[in-house]
């Protein structure tokens, strides 16, 4: 072993002379730079818009509470500000944030109407993509090890070197093993130290850290396998390299696409628009129904206020909430379905991603930096929970008591009460996968 | 020098050497041996197969009946063993072109695990006489000539007993030629056993002890070769009469 | 020799340069191959993406008819509860989204339609994907943009280089064949390839006039495809005329293909949302709210705010009790509340639309970094799939919306006896009193979405032209200085 690390340095040094390896190395260095850089500055600005958020939305709810004083008014004007923040890993991998919302105002209202209000970014910067530390690696650092690794004993056999090589060598490892390993190293150091310094700043786990590291090793490893097992016996480097880049192709777009559109005709899913049409219609339809209709529909969900307190005829917010949700109960399966959908196809598209490398590296970095679709699904089941708190909240004062009493505005529930719990949620299921 | 405790009597031998490659027969029962202290050259026009028999001392093809011997050791049963005792210079000797003489000797050494000081590498380039300014300049702006002896030095400095040459004067203009014979010439008066393959008659005569005529893959004929002595041109001819198809 | 270079370009030495690459394409494997998957890829693409987008649009127009349907269909009511039923508009793509759809997966397609609230595009599909297509997706602009500058790279990479490893450069040159000749030939036979990858698109763009769209369009959109790979026909080129080696050429074009297409145009999104950050809805959402506070709330007509408007009907109608007006003041009120309600909520939905256009414009820059943003813009720019047109739905989609609302209004104050209205809420009569005939839905006009005229589309991509012109152009003059270059020099 010591012996070997001889033969690195001559390799190392060796590698310092070869400028377009260098040339490689520092593009390298600087997109995994910038990647990370514009990840941690997005991150900080998602965390920046959480606490603006967070102080508006407080000032605003406080303001319709002096406004008002009955529960039904209440719950009508005041709005809940929920969000979910970027995990301390979220910079290197930004995931699926920019599609999904991770942020939402709700009221009291039938929350089919709301939840699929999305804060969207910007289309048509979405549809480009956003260049992230995963990016870099799952998509663009095969290719630069292609490139490094290609003509690995092409470029030596064209320009006649190889066989002197192989015979001037002690031992094979030396030459290659030494070249393939000092590449690596370089490659894992030009990507990986930019990740480090930025996993410092932000305080990641290095649980995290530590498995992020191996994912990329193990990736790198791959991938240089794959270039120099294609490579070995060619003396064309260029065909080496198309071979290779084909493959890259067949992994990064064909296979996943292909997955997709297979995915998309398995799964079948009710239309989105369909569910805001049946909420719709029920919420509507109730205006012209007996109270006791609406009433009963309610009740049978929720027993405890079998006893409701009747009043006479006209408006009253009891009622009024109590459609509300009927609304949302009459869309509830379809609404399920949908969610369904969505979650069978993240799930199908496992067994696709198992088929295309760059794709479950990019899966497994964005799980674990919480930013992927699961993480926004879990997000809405969280947004549906909190919705409920805030309905429990109000039913009693809207069905059963009669003397609302401003104090208890304290005891309103705020979505970020939940927040560690859910943290805690999110950790076991990112063990579990 | 490191041959000893050989007990060969050749170092370098051939016996009923047979090798194809995709089902071509390269080289038909090749049989030949070269003495310690000896320059064999080996003599064929275009596709006789010089070079694959080269390679397979080299340990590159692999015989299909017969053996390749070095210093007594079956070639591709102790590759390593085998390649430690032998300095092989390529055709074109082509080393790094983007380090300088100095480096590609020093890259190769530490390759081949062996230290040596830079008084011993100068030493080197002295005995091939490669200029003093040459020495640190990059390979990309030498002659052929200076780059074979570039390749020669490191082969010196490896303390390789035998050496393969592919083709070593082709492309040389007459003054580095003479060099070169003369450089081969001391080489084996010092002990070192060399074999060459080229399609230079009289380079051939000049240098080498014996000469081989390679036709076909077959060993055509064998004579002790005296310089200025007159050479029997119709076996020669005969053994460049070839196919006019191209070397593989 | 500099004299032949001055090309006296006469056509058949140059066919049989371009003869003799496709003769060596025929016998190399690797480029048959390639050019195979390419049209195959091509091809399928334009298939799934053209049958997938068609239904769109049919289930699109469908649901939005039907939409109306359901609205015109409701009962005899209070007017005010149409104003709360709402009504959808989709978002028909345009006949060219079959083969640039840009950000119709990325925006929502429908979008709810009521009173007193601007709601956003819902639904959008990106959100119920399966995240398999985040690095690429089968588009045809995806793959004229990105994978066939790669196959032409494969095809193209030694047409010089081969020449001068081999040592026929200088043959060639030497018994009198310009550089230029030579250079036309390989560009001619480069260009073919990209003629017949560009087939299958002139197919499907044939049947986008089929569908409706301006020939004209459809010929600029392939226009400017044809220019691109144009474009990076010539870089093959220079790259090949540069290098010395079959290896470097290859290397230097994948890198230039990994850096162009790969990386930039993700750089090019990123820097531009941090150099142009733009708030989200719900942090402009609070301002609105401010600023609606100040309005008053139009259910209720005895709020302060609208206390002027009592006034000023007072004394247009000379009377001093709003029982007495002639119409119903509810109605006035809520009116007079969407009216500035709605120039509120546009007055922040215009300054959202232009920092997000200000946003994708500096992002549209880079494609003076890159030909293949140029391309990209300039194709979604072409076929009405670009942000502008989402945002132009939006503005008619508003129109709609404030259209429909006002016009319930004005049933409202017309139709509705105002003792009626606040009567409404007395018992099962009242209710029953306070409503309108089913008649007053039929207000609802048929809303389709329809693509920009082909002048304005045309003239908003007239920079992201120029910047593939500017590219095109740079190359040309880089391989004519190249070439003289290469043919001067006297070793190869």
């Amino acid at each position: 072993m010591v012996a070997f690390t001889k033969h690195i340095a001559r390799e190392w040094r060796f590698m310092l002379r070869q400028r377009y390896v260098l040339i490689l190395l520092v593009c390298a260095f600087i997109l995994s730079s910038f990647a990370v850089f514009t990840g941690v500055s997005e991150v900080s600005s998602q965390r920046q818009t959480i606490e603006r958020l967070k102080l508006a939305d407080e000032t605003d709810r406080l303001e319709a509470q002096a406004k008002y004083d009955d529960p039904g008014s209440l719950a009508y004007y005041t709005f809940h500000l929920s969000y979910s923040e970027p995990s301390n890993l979220a910079f290197a991998a930004l995931g699926e944030r920019d599609t999904y919302p991770w942020k939402h105002r709700i009221r009291m209202l039938a929350l089919e109407g709301q939840i699929y209000e999305s804060d969207a970014q910007n289309a048509e910067l979405a549809q480009a993509g956003k260049i992230d530390f995963t990016f870099v690696i799952a998509a663009l650092s095969p290719l630069l090890l292609i490139l490094l690794f290609h003509d690995l004993s092409a470029n030596e056999r064209t320009s006649g070197r190889h066989d002197l090589l192989v015979t001037t060598a002690k031992m094979k490892i030396h030459l290659w093993g030494a070249r393939i390993v000092v590449r690596l190293l370089a490659v894992f150091l030009c990507l990986l130290l930019p990740f480090y310094v930025a996993a410092f700043i932000s305080d990641t786990a290095w649980s995290s850290i530590a498995l992020v590291s191996l994912w990329c090793f193990a990736y790198f490893i791959f991938w240089t396998l794959i270039s120099v097992y294609v490579g070995r016996k060619s003396s064309s480097a260029p065909r080496v390299a198309s071979a290779l880049i084909a493959i890259w192709v067949l992994f990064v777009f064909i296979l996943p696409i292909l997955g997709d559109l297979a995915i998309k005709q398995a799964v079948h899913s009710p239309k989105g628009g369909d569910i805001l049409m049946v909420q719709r219609e029920a919420v509507n339809a109730a205006w012209d129904l007996p109270v006791e209709t609406t009433m009963d529909a309610f009740v049978a969900k929720h027993p405890k206020y079998a006893n409701y307190k009747k009043e006479h005829e006209g408006f009253n917010w009891g009622w009024y909430y109590a459609f509300q949700q009927v609304g949302d109960q009459t869309a509830a399966n379809l609404s399920q379905a949908y969610a369904d959908a969505s979650q069978r196809k993240y799930d199908f598209a496992a067994y696709v991603a198992m088929l295309s490398p760059p794709m479950l590296l990019q899966r497994k970095m964005t799980r674990l930096a919480n930013s992927d679709a699961i993480a926004a699904f879990q997000y809405e089941k969280e947004i549906r929970s909190f919705h409920a708190e805030l309905r429990e909240f109000y039913y009693p004062w809207l069905f059963l008591e009669n003397d609302f009493d401003k104090a208890v505005l304290s005891d309103l529930p705020n979505f970020n009460n939940n927040e560690n719990q859910h943290k805690k949620q999110n950790k076991v299921d990112t063990n579990e996968r | 020098m490191t041959n000893s405790g050989s007990s060969a009597k050749y170092l370098l031998e051939a016996k009923s050497l047979c090798v194809s490659i995709d089902n071509k027969n390269i080289l038909s029962s090749l049989s030949f041996s070269v003495a310690k202290g000896e320059v064999y050259a080996l003599l064929g026009g275009n596709g006789a197969g010089k070079s694959s028999t080269l390679k397979t001392f080299l340990g590159f093809n692999l015989p299909s009946s017969g053996k390749v011997l070095i210093d007594g050791d079956e070639v591709n049963e102790s590759l390593d063993k085998v390649r430690r005792k032998t300095a092989y210079l390529p055709e074109n000797a082509t080393l790094y072109p983007h380090l300088t003489a100095r480096e590609n000797v020093e890259y190769f050494l530490s390759l081949a695990e062996i230290s040596k000081s830079q008084s011993e590498i100068d030493k080197a380039f002295e005995r091939v006489s490669l200029q003093n300014d040459a020495r640190d300049k990059q390979l990309q702006t030498f002659s052929k000539g200076m780059r074979q002896k570039t390749a020669i030095a490191l082969a010196i400095l490896r303390n390789a007993p035998i050496f393969l040459l592919d083709e070593p004067t082709s492309g040389l203009d007459p003054v580095a030629i003479d060099e070169f014979n003369n450089l081969v010439r001391e080489l084996a008066t010092s002990g070192a056993t060399v074999l060459m393959v080229t399609h230079d008659v009289y380079g051939a005569c000049q240098v080498a002890n014996r000469i081989g005529l390679l036709r076909h893959g077959e060993l055509v004929g064998q004579f002790e070769a005296k310089q200025n002595e007159k050479i029997d041109t119709e076996l020669v001819h005969a053994a460049f009469a070839q196919r006019q198809t191209s070397e593989v | 020799m500099s004299n032949q270079t001055k090309a006296s370009l006469s056509i058949s030495p140059v066919l049989s340069v371009a003869k003799d690459e496709w003769r060596y394409w025929f016998r190399s494997k690797l480029a048959m191959s390639v050019l195979l998957i390419g049209v195959l890829l091509t091809l399928s693409s334009v298939v799934v993406t053209g049958i997938n987008m068609i239904e769109l649009a049919h289930e699109r127009a469908a649901m939005q008819n039907s939409s109306e349907d359901t609205f015109m269909d409701q009962p005899d009511r209070h007017p005010h509860r149409m104003v709360h039923y709402g009504h959808y508009a989709f978002r028909t793509p345009a006949p060219l989204s079959m083969l640039d759809p840009g950000v119709d997966a990325y925006t929502g397609n429908s979008i709810f339609l009521e009173g007193h609230r601007q709601n956003s595009a819902m639904f959008a599909e990106q959100k119920q994907s399966t995240g398999l297509t985040k690095m690429g997706n089968l588009s045809p602009a995806f793959i004229l943009q990105v994978l066939a500058p790669l196959m032409l790279i494969l095809i193209g990479y030694s047409a010089i280089t081969r020449e001068r490893e081999s040592q026929t450069l200088a043959f060639l040159l030497a018994q009198g064949t310009s550089m230029f000749t030579l250079l036309t030939g390989k560009g001619l036979a480069l260009f073919s390839i990209v003629i017949l990858i560009m087939l299958p698109v002139a197919i499907a763009g044939l049947f986008a006039i089929v569908q409706g769209e301006s020939t004209l369009v459809v010929l600029y959109f392939l226009f400017t495809y044809t220019l691109y790979l144009l474009t990076w026909t010539l870089a093959i080129l220079l790259c090949s005329t540069l290098l010395a080696k079959n290896s470097e050429s290859f290397t230097a074009l994948s890198f230039i293909w990994i850096l162009l297409c790969i990386a930039m145009p993700r750089i090019a999104s990123t820097s531009a949302s941090v150099v142009v950050p733009v708030a989200g809805k719900l942090e402009t959402d609070f301002a609105v709210l401010a600023d609606l506070r100040k309005l008053g709330d139009g259910h209720n007509a005895n709020d302060p705010a609208f206390n002027k408007l009592k006034q000023s009907l007072f004394d247009k109608y000379e009377v001093d009790k709003v029982e007495d007006l002639p119409i119903n003041f509810r109605g006035a009120v809520a009116s007079a509340s969407e009216e500035e309600l709605s120039k509120v909520l546009n007055r922040f939905a215009e300054k959202r639309m232009e920092e997000e256009l200000a946003q994708t414009e500096t992002a549209r820059l880079f494609g003076w970094l890159s030909p293949q943003i140029a391309v990209r813009s300039l194709s979604m720019l072409t076929a009405g799939s670009s942000i502008e047109t989402h945002h132009r739905f939006l503005r008619e989609t508003e129109t709609l919306r404030l259209d429909f609302v006002q016009a319930l209004n004005k049933t409202h104050i017309e139709q509705l006896n105002y003792i009626d209205d606040i009567n409404r809420n007395n018992g099962e009569e009242g209710w029953a009193k306070a409503r309108v005939s089913a008649e007053n839905w039929k207000i609802i006009e048929g809303f389709k979405f329809t693509t920009d005229s082909p002048a304005v589309r045309i003239e908003r991509g007239f920079s992201s032209l120029i910047q593939l012109l500017f590219w095109s152009v740079m190359l040309a003059l880089l391989l004519s200085l190249a070439s003289k270059n290469l043919a001067r020099r006297a070793s190869f």
